[in-house]
């Protein structure tokens, strides 16, 4: 079966032929399979942004291609259109979208724009908002009523409503609290683990690409520096440090434990992976 | 693209022209405008045509940033042309056709025109091209500073101005990622009539608004934390001084304005 999404040498310049001209990525061919869970890591500026913007054709490659499904998106107009409803983006700070009376008539408009009936919208809907855990009372009210944390949801819900194949969310925790910052985790977890879509997550923060996702993607300098299962990526720590990224906290942890003389393996990269080898740790070493 | 808009867009560089102080720059664009009109024939416009290519190799801004400044007013440029050729009255018919004819004065006065324009407009680039706009509204404030004598506020105009251009880049960077996001969700922004694209604005100028008042009050705050109180008795960490260079500027315009005067006198007038 073809990826979901498949790049081959795909490169970006902004502002081409001008004064100021900008690379923001070169030569990037990569292939997400239909299911997985792909978490995208790279400093800021590093092409992260402009890379998903590729997957839905909001940005044009200026050499290289983009396949979804096994087909170039930029053959017609058509297929541009349909890679906006197959791929749903889901920007930073989506909750600066958000501008209809209501909570439910915005998350309506992807939906809308895909041209169905009034019914499946309804449903749509709703069962976004399941997703998102917004209630029927807080779709009626007005999104600029919302908390912060609620609109952030509403916005999400907003792409997921559209029902896409995949779905893109770059830095969906951003500026939120711990608590915010968990709901909108779980709920992505979630969602893909109800609609089995695959799911692009691009993130700051090396503990939740490994406690979520299964394959790692890390950009740097515009280039594609390492892909692969996020075990992979992470066992090569002192790379990551040398590209000024960092591995999760618990990583470090046990890299300083190993440092200090202690048998325990560094390739740990969850709490509960480090829980597990502290105790097998501890059964090795207390009698 | 949003991004190509240019409205005062400055040109990082260090030409002579970059370093001038702006509150020369600024009242010598206005001398060089008000020349571009007291010109009366082709000899003194060949002057000013001479001093505008001068500046812009002085300022080395590229050609090509130059061409694109002229780009919005081809239009008016085509237009002008066109009423000049057909509505000028007198001088030798050249040819002629319905009620239409065209005649040498037409076409002189229509070239004319259109190389006032070009230098009026490269002229003006000039200045934005060469200066920030901090510095371009620093200057303003200074030179506008005697109408404190009428009770207008000059400070608060000013800092209203540099606020306004500051933004400029900001909400454009902002519609930009409005656009982006609505058109991931669907948004069709190229096609349908004109009540279409209308109606597809909305969910672009809605949170751009939103936004703007957000930052506004977000502005207002952090200027108040810094204990801004309005205008009266601020002083500024750059001061401005003239230095020779400026005079050697100030020295050239008034070359320029002799030498157009000169050429007037000594030819004779074409309009």
């Amino acid at each position: 079966m073809a990826p979901v999404i498949k790049t081959v040498n795909l490169t970006h310049l902004y502002g081409e032929k001008t004064l100021f001209e900008v690379t923001a990525i070169i030569n990037v061919s990569i292939e997400i399979e239909k299911g997985e869970f792909v978490g995208i890591i790279g400093h800021t500026g590093s092409g992260k942004s402009t890379l998903i913007q590729h997957f839905n054709g909001l940005l044009k490659p200026n050499s290289g291609k983009v396949l979804l499904d096994g087909k170039d998106i930029w053959e017609s107009r058509e297929s541009v259109r349909s890679a906006r409803f197959k791929v749903g983006l889901c920007f930073q700070y989506p909750e600066y979208q958000l501008f209809e009376e209501t909570v439910y008539k915005d998350i309506a408009f992807g939906p809308k724009n895909m041209g169905l009936g009034d019914d499946e919208i309804n449903t749509r809907v709703r069962r976004a908002a399941g997703y998102v855990g917004l209630s029927g009372e807080q779709l009626e009210k007005s999104p600029f009523d919302l908390s912060g944390g609620e609109k952030r949801r509403a916005a999400i819900a907003g792409v997921m409503a559209m029902e896409p194949e995949v779905l893109v969310l770059d830095e969906p925790t951003a500026g939120l609290d711990p608590r915010g910052r968990d709901t909108v985790l779980g709920l992505i977890k979630e969602y893909r683990e109800q609609t089995g879509s695959t799911v692009i997550l691009v993130s700051h923060s090396m503990d939740d690409v490994a406690r979520l996702a299964s394959k790692a993607l890390v950009l740097n300098k515009s280039e594609v520096a390492m892909f692969g299962p996020v075990d992979e990526v992470f066992s090569h720590g002192r790379e990551l440090m040398k590209m000024g990224l960092n591995v999760p906290e618990v990583t470090r942890i046990f890299m300083g434990l190993r440092d200090r003389g202690l048998p325990v393996s560094t390739s740990v990269y969850t709490c509960e992976q480090g829980r597990r080898e502290l105790l097998r740790l501890s059964g090795e070493v207390s009698p | 693209m949003i991004r190509d808009i240019t409205i005062g867009q400055y040109l990082p560089g260090n030409s002579v022209l970059h370093r001038l102080d702006a509150r020369m720059k600024a009242v010598l664009t206005f001398f060089f405008i008000i020349v571009i009109f007291l010109c009366k024939n082709f000899w003194s416009l060949g002057l000013m045509i001479a001093f505008t290519l001068l500046f812009t190799a002085i300022s080395k801004v590229p050609l090509r940033m130059m061409l694109k400044s002229l780009k919005p007013i081809f239009v008016i440029l085509i237009f002008t042309a066109v009423l000049n050729i057909f509505y000028t009255d007198g001088g030798r018919e050249l040819f002629g056709f319905w009620k239409l004819s065209v005649t040498d004065k037409g076409l002189y006065t229509a070239g004319f025109m259109v190389i006032r324009i070009i230098c009026l407009i490269t002229g003006s680039s000039l200045l934005t091209y060469t200066t920030t706009p901090t510095l371009l509204t620093d200057a303003i404030e200074r030179l506008l500073s005697p109408l404190k004598v009428f009770k207008i506020q000059v400070n608060t105009l000013a800092m209203m101005m540099t606020l306004a251009l500051r933004f400029i880049p900001t909400l454009i960077e902002e519609t930009d990622r409005i656009m982006n996001a609505q058109k991931a969700r669907g948004a069709d922004l190229e096609s349908g009539g004109f009540i279409k694209r209308a109606k597809a604005l909305i969910p672009i100028l809605i949170p751009l608004f939103v936004s703007a008042f957000r930052r506004a009050y977000e502005l207002a705050f952090a200027m108040e934390c810094r204990c801004y109180r309005g205008g009266e008795g601020r002083t500024r960490m750059k001061q401005m001084k003239l230095k020779a260079r400026d005079l050697g500027a100030a020295f050239l315009v008034a070359a320029l304005f002799c030498g157009v005067f000169f050429l007037n006198y000594r030819f004779k007038a074409l309009i």
